[in-house]
């Protein structure tokens, strides 16, 4: 209501109540304390929710996919896959993990192993 | 081939190698280095350097066993009772050895004691003679056991016991009838040496034992060892997925070792960890389904960032036979 872009989020969280917190935490981090641009919300109905592509002030060239999770949910690795299967197969996902106390931690997941820094 | 594949000895399902030229083999040509578990009786108050046996994890027993470069040998029953000729055979060559040494060492003595004679000027040796004969008159007085004193305390002893030829209290267990006397002299009694000290060697392999025979006690197949009750693993689902997951990373070259200080399964090097930091530190995932939880990807993933790693989820799926590879590494940001 108050929140800015609520009304886009509303669609996503209507749909997919139970991960309703996770979303609605990731999206407003992502748009007000990490400032990205251009977020755009993506569904992901394989995993139940929708995630985010946007870009990072850090990498404004690329678009950077997240999908928001709860500490308290239990994923798999299938469901790891099916994140990066609805993203068409980028070469990173950011998975947003969510507390309760609305602290929030980024990992970032590519699929294969990753060669070492030069 | 059965002649060419290293044999691991199995003793309550923990996997040995004791041959350093397997250790080396292992390590080299099949990209598998274990972990030297053995002290070093030269350095026995360290475990910085260790030495055999190799202990193998057990995935790596399995994988070299389904590649066929390794069999099982089940160790406790590979050594069979000894006959009586056997063992007599066997404490016959101790005892020689023994001899030798003690001969040996009577030797050295004997040129030190040249060495400072010669050193010596006449009225010194007369001296040294008097306090001779005085010594010989005590020990046949009182025919007790006497205190070895430094490098030349043994040749002292023989000296008395060629010239008393007492019987003296020997630090040897009653000797067989044929056995050696450590000083073989003019004199009649056995006359052992007195606190004499030698060295017994316990030998690294049980080959040179007569009564060792590993021949019936060999397995070539994980199946043959369970069936002998030798070897059981992989036993559960999890087992099974640890090792599929172990030999896909084997086959793509890396080398593994143990990833408790890391807090995964394995830490994946991409040559000889002699040669490379590990990079890698891996977890299993028994099947694309089984339940992961996020507080795990926080705490792999930062722990694994704060080590300057990347840790790797490695799910094995029995449905396709294929391991899928997730990185996990903390983001930086947020």
């Amino acid at each position: 209501r108050g929140f800015p872009k609520y009304a886009t989020l509303s669609i996503s969280i209507k749909r997919y109540p139970r991960a309703a917190s996770a979303i609605f935490q990731t999206y407003n981090d992502l748009l007000l304390a990490q400032q990205w641009s251009e977020i755009e919300i993506v569904d992901l109905p394989t995993c139940g929710r929708c995630g985010f592509r946007g870009r990072r002030p850090e990498n404004p060239n690329t678009r950077t996919c997240v999908v928001p999770c709860s500490l308290a949910e239990t994923i798999s690795m299938t469901w790891l896959k099916s994140a990066f299967g609805e993203f068409e197969q980028p070469e990173e996902v950011f998975l947003a993990i969510n507390a309760e106390d609305s602290s929030i931690v980024y990992y970032k997941l590519s699929t294969g192993i990753t060669k070492p820094p030069v | 081939m059965t002649t060419t594949r290293i044999p691991i000895y199995v003793s309550n399902e923990r996997a040995f190698v004791w041959d350093v030229d397997h250790v080396a083999t292992l390590r080299s040509e099949h990209h598998v280095c274990g972990v030297l578990s053995g002290t070093l009786p030269h350095l026995s108050q360290q475990n910085v350097f260790l030495g055999l046996p190799l202990v193998l994890m057990p995935e790596e027993l399995v994988l070299l066993v389904e590649k066929q470069l390794a069999t099982i040998v089940h160790d406790p029953a590979a050594h069979h009772n000894p006959t009586p000729p056997q063992l007599e055979t066997w404490d016959a060559s101790r005892r020689r050895g023994i001899a030798h040494q003690l001969a040996r060492q009577e030797r050295e003595a004997g040129r030190h004691k040249g060495e400072e004679k010669g050193a010596q000027d006449a009225v010194a040796i007369q001296k040294r003679a008097l306090r001779e004969a005085r010594r010989l008159k005590l020990a046949e007085a009182e025919e007790a056991k006497r205190p070895m004193n430094t490098t030349t305390g043994p040749v002292e002893d023989h000296d008395v016991l060629a010239s008393a030829s007492t019987p003296v209290l020997t630090s040897l267990p009653q000797p067989l009838p044929h056995s050696n006397a450590p000083s073989e002299r003019a004199s009649s009694s056995p006359a052992p040496v007195t606190n004499a000290v030698y060295t017994i060697s316990v030998p690294t392999t049980s080959d040179e034992f007569t009564w060792y025979d590993p021949a019936l006690h060999t397995y070539e197949t994980l199946d043959a060892a369970r069936k002998a009750n030798v070897w059981h693993y992989p036993v559960t689902e999890e087992d099974r997925a640890r090792c599929e997951v172990f030999r896909d990373l084997w086959e793509k070259g890396y080398y593994m070792g143990g990833g408790s200080k890391f807090g995964g399964d394995w830490l994946v090097y991409p040559g000889d960890p002699l040669r490379y930091h590990s990079h890698l530190v891996a977890t299993v995932q028994t099947s694309p389904s089984a339940p992961l939880r996020p507080m795990e990807i926080v705490a792999h993933g930062r722990l694994g960032t704060a080590t300057k790693k990347v840790h790797l989820l490695c799910g094995w799926d029995s449905a396709s036979q294929e391991v899928t590879y997730i990185s996990v590494e903390w983001a930086g940001f947020g």
